[in-house]
């Protein structure tokens, strides 16, 4: 699986949780999950967890706490899978 | 794990120390304060006590009490009915810490020198992830240690007045995960005339306080357990309020 296939993958999911519009025209590698696409922290953990299932990976609570940016999350999926 | 340096494990056992010299005083002012300035009265409070008492004592390990939250005094309330000024003149251990959000504590130098008696530990809520894990990591040390800590796993005051399922937090999951053998008191608070959420409770409120210990257990792993068992609890405080409400007719 490719980086940008992953990317894309992500937005998917973000855009399940964000209420700003996610498309890869207005999100970056470094665009802020909590900050830039207003998702409540406590949902963060929703985030990962639907990355788990999409990705058919695990994640420890300490690497989800590394998850601040949409390029946090595609990195971590990247050396999981 | 728990990553706390020798510095923050001595200034939250400092903390504790201040706390206990100095209760008569400022324990004594506070209780007075909801019960003859505020009016406030919890009716079963004997009762309440003596339940606390054998819930810890079941629990038989690190208690870490999970409470709905509606007013910025629900910490100071839960404290006066877990136990007697006397009783914690004897054991200030048993004084449960616990963590209010920064920016409604504090901002004035009182309500920050209180908060550091009461035991107190600020959390930013929605701040930097290491600030919020430093803060946690204090709260699994000092429940390793025995003592008690009240969380609000709604992440703040409920805006619709019942339980939010919406906001609830993960935290709680992931320290009962983290502390081997945690338990949880899973505690309803409401003063009688609480519709919703508010600063502080309406003068003259009369408290119903419930309480409950649950062993919290799952069988996944990682995230999905935290997941899972933040779901126990929660899900415990919905069955609490929804027996509150059938109580009281509604």
């Amino acid at each position: 699986m490719t980086k940008e296939d992953v990317f894309s993958k992500v937005l998917d999911i973000l855009g399940k949780y964000s209420k700003s519009e996610i498309s890869a025209d207005n999100i970056s590698m470094e665009t802020s999950i909590l900050d830039d696409l207003k998702i409540n922290s406590a949902r963060l953990v929703d985030i990962v967890l639907d990355f788990e299932d999409a990705f058919d990976i695990e994640v420890d609570d300490d690497d989800a706490d590394s998850v601040i940016t949409v390029g946090d999350g595609v990195n971590l999926i990247l050396s999981k899978i | 794990m728990v990553n706390l340096h020798f510095k923050d494990k001595l200034l939250l056992r400092l903390q504790h120390f201040t706390g206990w010299v100095t209760f008569l005083v400022w324990g004594t002012a506070l209780i007075a304060g909801l019960r003859f300035f505020l009016r406030y009265k919890i009716p079963e409070i004997k009762k309440i006590r003596r339940t606390f008492k054998e819930l810890k004592k079941q629990a038989e390990g690190p208690v870490l009490i999970c409470s709905n939250h509606l007013t910025k005094l629900d910490s100071a309330v839960l404290n006066w009915s877990f136990a007697s000024i006397w009783s914690y003149m004897r054991s200030f251990k048993v004084f449960s810490w616990n963590l209010p959000e920064r920016e409604n504590f504090y901002n004035n130098l009182g309500l920050r020198v209180v908060c550091y008696l009461a035991s107190c530990i600020p959390i930013d809520r929605g701040g930097s992830r290491e600030g919020i894990k430093k803060s946690l990591d204090k709260v699994a040390y000092l429940l390793k240690k025995g003592h008690p800590v009240t969380i609000f796993p709604e992440g703040g005051r409920s805006r619709t007045g019942r339980i939010d399922l919406e906001k609830f937090t993960y935290g709680v999951g992931r320290l009962v995960n983290q502390v081997k053998d945690c338990s949880v008191i899973c505690v309803y608070l409401r003063g009688n005339n609480q519709e919703s959420y508010s600063s502080i409770p309406r003068r003259g409120s009369r408290f119903y306080l419930n309480m409950e210990l649950i062993k919290p257990k799952s069988e996944f792993r990682g995230l999905k357990a935290t997941r899972d068992v933040s779901s126990q609890i929660i899900e415990k405080l919905v069955l609490m309020e929804q027996s509150y409400f059938a109580s009281v007719g509604q």
